[in-house]
């Protein structure tokens, strides 16, 4: 058996493992015939089975607002959230990261703007934004966008000058000099950001999603209503469904860098 | 008498170091012909890179000055210098042929063209087969080599080096040594090479500016006495080269001695 079958191998029966805990833990009683008395209580953590069973509900069309829709809705935020975030970060921490006059002029706000903790301006975007689409996009812009301003802000300003003084020799302008050396070479900071940007983005959209009601909808919505009628089985499914978006967005990520960074040794392919 | 094509007057620099005046180049002057091979050595420190820097514009002089083709050089390069770094200064992102070919992508070359000439260039340069391959796969003489047809390609009329071989083994170095000759003699270029290694300085160079240590100045300026073509490796073994060797190490050893 090769190595990467074995590791799937034990993530699998990990996995069993604790599906079949958790249903059976739930399910005997502490104190015989005692209502309510579990080793480990279903009220707040609910059993595989049952969640299986709300998911099946939650996705079925007896629902006005299915799974579906709800994680649609979280999708399409955090991407859009972390788009924009990634793509101002990255001209902002370039623009900045070459220009030392500039850097030193923004730097107490840039500062004082990412201490901030973003939690406290939900309130503030809701007021301006609403309860939609946007303010959840905003959210998460906020925090993606500092993560990837100052990756790439380190990235632009550690490249190496003899990099740059012999592009010049060899003719190059301060514009091609910018698009064939500085940006490739901030690339690579720039991308160690990206992963904490889009579960960080994720973490934006969520929390705007508790605030957002069902106007935004997401999977944050699910949880916070779920909260209201105490149903941990609802609240589970929708914390799975949100541990398998970040996996898969995660995988995402792994992949366009693994094609935009492939002169980097660690990336080459292993034969 | 050919025309110089480089002319170094009076080059002075001196740097801030923790508040002193350190003076690294004091009052150099010489000049380089057309077509000429000059070689710029001496004991480390002598300041024998800076004065290329300043040739080539990367550092400016404290006082005097250099002119390129009768144009004083000030800031940037003027457009027929090439330079080769001795750090490894390929970019790590491009492959062996899109880094050869990077120069005639700044300058507008066209695509076809730009194909042929950086097929002849790895031809050249015995890289074959390596066109499509990333720096990182590449031994340090094989980033070297196409470091060097990079700027080649470009086919600049001046050529200032800055010890490109020096991080590379005595193998590779010599195998360097034969192709910067023939290619050399395809072109003839300007050539200003800057090295501590005096056999290396003999093999290649028309002449040698020999510096003291520091702060630099010319000692001496040394016309190397060997026919061309030359044979890079049966040339050590020659008399000839024995007495250049000779003559330079005597120069060269006095700065040493006087340091310790």
């Amino acid at each position: 058996m090769s190595d990467r079958a074995r590791v799937w191998l034990w993530r699998l029966a990990i996995l069993i493992v604790l599906l079949v805990a958790w249903e059976w833990l739930t399910g005997i009683k502490a104190i015989s015939r005692t209502p309510g008395l579990y080793w480990i209580d279903p009220f707040f953590v609910s059993r595989p089975s049952l969640i299986l069973k709300r998911f099946a509900h939650l996705a079925s069309d007896q629902v006005r607002l299915s799974i579906w829709q709800m994680a649609l809705s979280t999708v399409q935020s955090t991407v859009w959230g972390f788009l924009v975030g990634v793509s101002t970060g990255f001209a902002a921490g370039l623009l900045l990261g070459r220009n030392e006059r500039l850097a030193s002029i923004f730097e107490p706000y840039i500062i004082a703007f990412n201490s901030l903790p973003r939690i406290a301006l939900v309130p503030l975007i809701t007021m301006i934004f609403g309860f939609g689409l946007l303010a959840k996009i905003v959210l998460a812009w906020t925090i993606v966008f500092f993560i990837v301003f100052f990756n790439t802000f380190q990235g632009a300003r550690s490249v190496d000058a003899d990099l740059i003084h012999s592009a010049r020799f060899l003719g190059g302008t301060d514009r091609q000099i910018m698009r064939s050396v500085i940006v490739p070479s901030a690339l690579a900071w720039t991308f160690a950001s990206l992963t904490p940007s889009i579960s960080f983005a994720l973490i934006g959209v969520v929390v705007g999603e508790f605030l957002g009601g069902e106007s935004g909808g997401g999977l944050g919505y699910l949880i916070i209503q779920s909260l209201g009628t105490l149903n941990a089985a609802d609240m589970m499914v929708a914390l799975i469904a949100l541990g398998v978006i970040g996996i898969a967005m995660a995988l995402g990520i792994k992949q366009i860098e693994k094609r935009l960074l492939r002169w980097r040794p660690e990336y080459r392919s292993r034969t | 008498m050919k025309r110089s094509r480089i002319i170094v007057r009076e080059l002075t620099k001196t740097f801030r170091d923790d508040g002193r005046e350190v003076a690294a180049v004091q009052g150099a002057s010489f000049e380089i012909h057309d077509g000429e091979f000059v070689a710029l050595v001496g004991p480390s420190g002598c300041g024998k890179s800076t004065i290329l820097n300043m040739i080539g514009g990367l550092v400016t002089p404290t006082a005097g000055g250099v002119e390129i083709d009768g144009v004083r050089v000030a800031g940037r390069a003027p457009r027929q210098v090439g330079y080769v770094f001795q750090k490894d200064t390929v970019f790590p992102w491009r492959t062996v042929a899109r880094n050869i070919a990077v120069g005639l992508e700044y300058r507008g070359v066209a695509r076809a063209e730009q194909e042929r000439r950086v097929r002849e260039a790895i031809g050249l340069a015995g890289l074959a087969g390596f066109e499509e391959a990333f720096p990182a796969t590449l031994s340090g003489g094989m980033r070297q080599r196409v470091a060097l047809m990079r700027t080649l390609v470009v086919e600049p009329q001046i050529l200032l080096m800055d010890e490109p071989f020096g991080a590379l083994d005595t193998h590779t170095k010599i195998n360097l040594h034969v192709e910067l000759l023939a290619l050399w003699g395809a072109r003839h270029q300007t050539v200003v090479f800057v090295t501590h290694d005096l056999s290396e300085a003999i093999t290649l160079a028309d002449r040698i500016v020999v510096m003291t240590r520091r702060p630099g100045r010319v000692k001496m300026i040394h016309d190397v006495q060997l026919a061309r073509p030359r044979d890079v490796i049966k040339l050590r073994e020659t008399d000839a080269y024995a007495h250049e060797y000779g003559a330079l190490w005597h120069v060269l050893g006095e700065e040493f001695a006087e340091r310790a």
